[in-house]
């Protein structure tokens, strides 16, 4: 591993997380587009990171959004008739 | 300034998200579903301070993370910063490499074999301070500067919390891959 691959490691976060400058994100781009093992692993850390995304929702039961609808009804009719 | 008229149908749109992370945050749904309800309360009362234009949902999310905070920090009475330990980085993608020796699409497709509930388990076992900023930052969404703002730590804490508990929680899916047998050894 060289030097620019433990510098991109480094800063492999700030880059996929759209955290860094123009100039710094170029340099990057310009050791991915040489070094196909840091490209790789780039790659793979955005999967990781949209798979996060995609599998940890978990959806509430539709009683807790009635619940919440009535809620803010009951909070507005207090409201008025202060 | 926003008007209270129309917080049900501004807001509301946002309730599936914000149950989701308050159920990451409590990991229990009766706490997760106390604090979205206390949530949506103060967030009506307060929303003629709401600016409009502004980011609404970073606003509830907030307020979201600050409900969870009081009520439940409070309750443990103890400080919170816990320490992962020495974490390598590109952990998941370095066993997978040593393991299989497998081609660079095979790591992708591994991933592809993780199902919801590995994922939610392996967000849920981080130690509440990355799992807020992994959670902020990944399932959410929120820029490094939002999340400090919500959580009212400075930017590095945020960045610092955030990068270990993605390491600590690419391992946490290493010994869940490898329990399950999906770590490609077996081809």
């Amino acid at each position: 591993m060289s030097r620019s691959c433990e510098q991109a490691t480094e800063q492999i976060y700030f880059y996929l997380d759209g955290e860094m400058s123009y100039f710094r994100r170029l340099r990057i781009r310009w050791h991915l587009r040489r070094c196909g093992h840091c490209d790789c692993a780039f790659d793979f850390e955005e999967k990781v990171k949209e798979m996060i995304r995609e599998k940890s929702r978990t959806e509430p039961s539709m009683e807790l959004i009635d619940r919440l609808h009535a809620l803010l009804r009951e909070e507005a009719g207090n409201d008025s008739e202060r | 300034m926003a008007d209270q008229a129309n917080f049900e149908d501004d807001a509301m749109q946002f309730a599936s998200q914000l149950y989701s992370a308050a159920l990451r945050m409590t990991r229990n749904p009766a706490d997760a579903e106390d604090v979205v309800q206390e949530t949506y309360l103060k967030a009506y009362r307060a929303y003629g301070s709401f600016r409009e234009g502004t980011n609404l949902k970073a606003w509830l999310y907030r307020i979201l993370t600050n409900t969870y905070i009081n009520r439940y920090r409070k309750a443990q009475r103890r400080p919170s910063e816990v320490e992962l330990g020495e974490l390598q980085d590109l952990y998941l993608f370095r066993r997978l490499g040593e393991q299989s020796g497998a081609t660079e699409s095979a790591e992708a497709e591994v991933l592809e074999q993780f199902v919801d509930t590995d994922v939610i388990e392996a967000l849920e076992s981080l130690p509440e301070n990355f799992r807020m900023a992994v959670l902020l930052a990944d399932v959410e969404g929120f820029a490094y500067k939002e999340i400090a703002d919500m959580l009212d730590i400075p930017i590095g804490t945020v960045m610092s919390r955030l990068h270990r508990g993605r390491k600590a929680l690419q391992k946490k899916l290493w010994h869940l891959a490898e329990e399950r047998g999906i770590t490609g050894r077996a081809s």
